[in-house]
């Protein structure tokens, strides 16, 4: 027995000195970031077939390989947000990977441990933010998908018919806060009276909480319900089947909700993704807009994602208002034009302020009209 | 709605399909065998019933398929921990890693179908009463077949000469095979009863109450509906309130945040785990705890 | 509260009767290569079945297996994967193996890991960012295990008291130390820099536990190793070993002959729990350096598996924990080699458990 338990102990110092070895001599080479990769990875939170925020990204990723026949293209779904990201990226690194996009919103802290591994591979993240010194071979990007929000808030603050929107989300961080703000400031620009009740759900994709959210807002009287949820099919159909309208989130699932639907928005990331492969591929990563905390949207064009159809109550008027509306947002305007005022009173933009991307993303409050609460920290 | 209403109407609703898994697992539970894999049946239920829906665009047919798939990952189950004598806590933790890769390699195709699901049926009359109507008059037919599952099964176990052989399988091994019968083929009976309806509480979830399938999109459910056995202490109706009790719990959540109340949720997410124990604690002070004697060799047993 | 205990399934045990206690016959060279061979059937069996599975989702088994192997063990980058994520899992699997050997069933590892978490989070949001790593390792390692010790003790405690099962209270537990983490991490101890995100703020470098060499594994590895030496040592050489087997042999037995069973049991309990929560401690100070929802999921239950898997058998439990970590990170290849799904790792993994609990080592005596 002591004799197996000195063996075990050699064995493990062997295998231990053996891979400290090998580690040793992968040392990093002068090429730029992601130039000249033979494959680019892509890591998902979700399954890749959740009919929402996963799926648009895969359909990215294949957007991609089509765009570059000859590049492998690497994909991993239900790829937790802490260091197991770490992991599967540099097996995506093994395998040849020099551009990897961790699509996620938790996926950052992997995302910026294996770049600082790997300075010769490109690591994008999609959805967050860096803050203060970004390296060379490091970004993360997304779309101020708040906009299109915006415009769908404007929608179902023309369909409503009890004022009373719901809101259903998953997790109170910065995108989902963002959502929820330009939703109700979208209803409020047609419907001062409407307001946005909000239920979190605390995953991203638990379909039975998000009935149980559904019938708790529709028990309140809210006519109009929309989602920031992974996946997206149950609260859209738990509100179609109880008559009430609905604005979709991710996709285009205006089939799941014949009746019902009134907006949408949509993401489509094909063309940004593949760009910021052929910048990298290009070598010329570092320095790009890219290599930053890069936010597109109405303004700056190329934006990632889509409006989806408008539902049949939505007349010609009311589209002729939204495309006003969009326009503005496109040229000098913002959802977040001033005044913005949070729930508390305070005032977040003054009147007259036009808030940056940057700006918007830092608000950490519901605006006054949203009925919820945020945990503070 | 007022809030006490919303609450359980929402415990009916969000604890059917833990009620039908809690039933399942009552009757494996009588007979000697725990299956912490019940959260798997339901997986593969939750599957199997949107699939076959899918297919057939007919909802009983998908609750047929759920039951079916849920009771053959029970029949796994049985097979391991009584013939070939493996421990039961661990191996029902493999049944439910089993399902879990299985739903999600079959599963993947079936995220965009859109199937024919329960709908909400008011009983007539019925669903006129105040309160009670709300609460339980305005639901799925899986919802209404499971008021009639609990007597059932309360009825089975504890007034049929099967319910007593079943019973004594789980207490008195070895009093059953005096008489000459067999013990395991009856635990193999229980297990896979239980496998059925927790399958048939997956279908709920899916093609009733969700109107979806995800992966992995029971979450717990499974056991919580163990959870609710072992406050139940093993009796049908008691595994009923219990179930709405826990369905509530859930829904209290969301029915305050509707209502703008401020509120840490993960404080009150526990409040039902908590509640449980409290509720061990004082049945422990009654001295009423009537496991029967084949589970507590279960949860006792020597290391292997 | 033994007084309800059903008889004893087995007799006394006396030393010899517990093989770990006196092993000193020298090895019988037969059984263990019949064990052996029972074992590897088994693992083969899962492995043919596994490639069954995959043909049908359209990948070749063969390739399949092939790229997993070379990617998985041929790789140094991926051995290094497979020891960090073995790391807690050793901890999760001794945090059941101690309880065992006093007959109790401990399935709370994945509350006590995420309770060793929060402890050794405490340590940082208590004492601040700018102790010495000389005295902040240590003090957050102890709030690690004060964490895990303390949760694997309310279970103790209820079936000392209450007569509460430990299987059934542990697996309760198991859902309230998650919502202690994430009431914490949503709220009071949310990083205020973080994007708002839900997660707290990273320890601070001087306070992580140091990598070996130029690898990505920690010191935390290392602790593993040496916590399966102290429990294989504490178990099957010391008096307290010794006690507790006979405590899990026969508790009445035990009470007769003046042991005080209770206090055992305790201990052993706490034990399992420091354990646990001393893995929670080398995740959060060598891997995460942040708790964030989702911390150690199913750490617990996996590390329940491999105690099993082994026989809580201390050493055998080490290696069975590092196997079920490297068929985890083997899983990365299904995905990006032959396109496979992520879950059908699980697959995997539960045939080669099924497998092995079904048909692996010794033949077990039939149960009563």
């Amino acid at each position: 027995m002591r004799k197996r338990w000195f063996m075990l102990v050699a064995a493990a110092a062997m295998l231990m000195t053996s891979t400290v070895g090998a580690a040793a001599v992968s040392a990093a080479t002068d090429a730029a970031p992601g130039q000249d990769s033979k494959a680019v990875g892509f890591i998902f939170v979700g399954p890749k077939d959740d009919f929402g925020y996963n799926q648009a990204a895969y359909q990215g990723s294949q957007a991609v390989q089509k765009a570059f026949p000859k590049l492998k293209v690497l994909t991993a779904e239900n790829v937790p947000e802490d260091d197991s990201a770490a992991r599967v990226m540099e097996g995506m690194i093994d395998r040849g990977a020099k551009i990897i996009f961790a699509t996620s919103y938790g996926h950052l802290d992997a995302a910026e441990k294996v770049a600082k591994a790997h300075p010769d591979v490109a690591v994008v993240q999609q959805g967050n933010f860096i803050e203060g010194t970004i390296t060379p071979n490091v970004g993360t990007f997304f779309g101020t998908v708040y906009e299109p929000v915006y415009l769908a808030g404007v929608a179902a603050g023309m369909a409503t018919k009890s004022d009373k929107l719901g809101y259903v989300y998953a997790f109170p961080i910065p995108q989902t806060i963002n959502n929820i703000n330009a939703f109700e400031l979208g209803a409020q620009s047609v419907n001062p009276k409407a307001k946005t009740y909000t239920v979190n759900t605390s995953s991203w994709c638990d379909p039975a909480a998000q009935a149980e959210a559904t019938k708790s807002l529709l028990g309140q009287g809210v006519d109009v319900i929309t989602q920031h949820q992974d996946c997206t099919s149950t609260v859209i159909k738990t509100t179609e089947a109880a008559g009430k309208m609905t604005v979709g989130y991710h996709a285009d699932a205006s089939k799941l909700a014949p009746k019902g639907w009134v907006a949408g928005s949509q993401w489509a990331w094909g063309d940004l993704y593949t760009d910021i492969v052929k910048t990298a591929l290009a070598g010329d990563f570092t320095g790009s807009k890219y290599n930053a905390n890069y936010r597109v949207g109405y303004k700056t064009g190329e934006n990632p994602f889509v409006q989806s159809k408008f539902g049949s109550m939505i007349t010609a008027k009311d589209k002729a208002t939204i495309a006003a509306d969009k326009k503005t947002i496109s040229t000098d305007g913002s959802p977040f034009a001033g005044p913005v005022v949070a729930q508390d009173g305070k005032v977040i933009f003054a009147a007259g302020v036009v808030p940056t991307y940057a700006q918007i993303e830092a608000t950490d409050v519901f605006v006054k009209g949203v009925v919820g609460d945020i945990p503070k920290s | 709605m007022n809030l006490g209403l919303e609450l359980m109407a929402g415990g009916v609703r969000g604890g059917t399909s833990i009620l039908y898994a809690g039933l399942g697992e009552t009757v494996s539970e009588r007979a000697g065998v725990v299956n912490l894999g019940i959260e798997g049946s339901m997986l593969c239920g939750a599957l199997a019933a949107y699939a076959a829906n899918a297919a057939s665009g007919n909802p009983w047919i998908g609750a047929l398929a759920g039951a079916a798939a849920g009771g053959a990952l029970a029949l796994v189950h049985a097979f391991f921990v009584l013939n070939r004598k493996t421990n039961q806590l661990a191996t029902g933790l493999v049944i439910l890693f089993l399902a879990l890769g299985i739903t999600s390699l079959f599963g993947a195709a079936y995220v965009d179908e859109i199937i024919t699901p329960f709908t909400i049926w008011e009983v007539p009359l019925l669903s006129s009463i105040p309160w009670i109507g709300d609460i339980f008059f305005k639901a799925d037919p899986l919802t209404y077949l499971s008021y009639f599952m609990v007597p059932l099964i309360w009825w089975v176990l504890f007034r049929t000469r099967w319910g007593l052989m079943l019973r004594g399988a789980g207490e008195r091994t070895e009093v059953l095979r005096t008489y000459g019968h067999r013990p395991q083929a009856l635990q193999y009976v229980a297990v896979v009863i239980g496998g059925l309806m927790a399958g048939i509480g997956g279908a709920q979830l899916s093609t009733a109450y969700a109107n979806a399938w995800f992966e992995n999109m029971v979450q717990g459910r499974g056991f919580i509906a163990v959870a609710v056995v072992i406050f139940a202490a093993r009796q049908p109706f008691k595994v009923m309130a219990g179930s709405y009790l826990f369905g509530a719990a859930l829904a209290l959540s969301p029915a305050l945040q509707a209502r703008g109340v401020s509120i840490n949720q993960f404080a009150l997410n526990a409040v039902p785990y908590v509640a449980t124990l409290l509720v061990l604690m004082l049945l422990a002070r009654r001295g009423s705890d009537d496991a029967p004697e084949g589970l507590k060799k279960v949860f006792e047993m020597s290391p292997g | 509260m033994t007084a309800t205990l059903s008889p004893p399934p087995a007799p006394t045990p006396t030393p010899q009767a517990v093989p770990e206690v006196a092993p000193r016959r020298g090895p019988n060279w037969r059984k263990i290569a019949i064990a052996l061979g029972r074992t590897l059937v088994a693992v083969g069996g899962a492995i043919v079945i596994f490639g069954a599975f995959m043909q049908m989702k359209g990948a070749n088994p063969i390739d399949a297996y092939r790229s997993m192997w070379e990617s998985t063990l041929q790789s140094s980058d991926s051995i290094e994967q497979i020891l960090v994520k073995a790391t807690p899992l050793i901890f999760a699997a001794l945090a059941v193996t101690v309880p065992a050997r006093a007959g109790l069933v401990n399935v709370g590892g994945e509350g006590q890991l995420v309770m060793g978490g929060v402890g050794g989070a405490a340590v940082v949001q208590w004492l601040g960012t700018g102790l010495p790593i000389g005295l902040a390792l240590p003090l957050m390692a102890l709030g690690g295990i004060i964490g895990g010790a303390l949760f694997a003790g309310i279970a103790a405690l209820l079936k000392l008291k209450f007569d509460i099962n430990e299987a059934v209270s542990t697996l309760l537990l198991n859902y309230v130390a998650v919502d202690v983490m994430l009431f914490l991490i949503y709220d009071a101890w949310k990083d205020p820099n973080g994007s708002g995100q839900p997660a707290t703020a990273p320890v601070p470098t001087n306070e992580q536990l140091p990598l070996i060499g130029n690898s990505s594994v920690h010191l935390g590895f290392v602790l593993a190793i040496v916590a399966t030496g102290l429990v294989w040592f504490a178990l099957t050489r010391t008096s307290w070993g010794f006690k507790l087997s006979v405590v899990g042999g026969n508790p009445e037995a035990a009470r007769q002959a003046g042991l005080k069973v209770g206090l055992l049991l305790l201990s052993a309990m706490l034990v399992g729990g420091a354990l646990a929560g001393l893995g929670g401690f080398t995740q959060l100070a060598g891997v995460e350096h942040k708790l964030r929802p989702g911390y150690l999921l199913t750490y617990g239950y996996i590390g329940f598996l491999a105690s099993w898997l082994a026989r809580h058998h201390p050493i055998r439990v080490a290696l069975a924990a590092t196997l079920l970590a490297a068929i985890a990170v083997g899983g990365d290849s299904l995905q990006l080699d032959s396109a496979l799904p992520a879950a059908s790792v699980n697959v995997l993994m539960a045939l080669v458990l099924l497998g092995v609990f079904g048909w692996g080592g010794k033949r077990k005596a039939v149960a009563a």
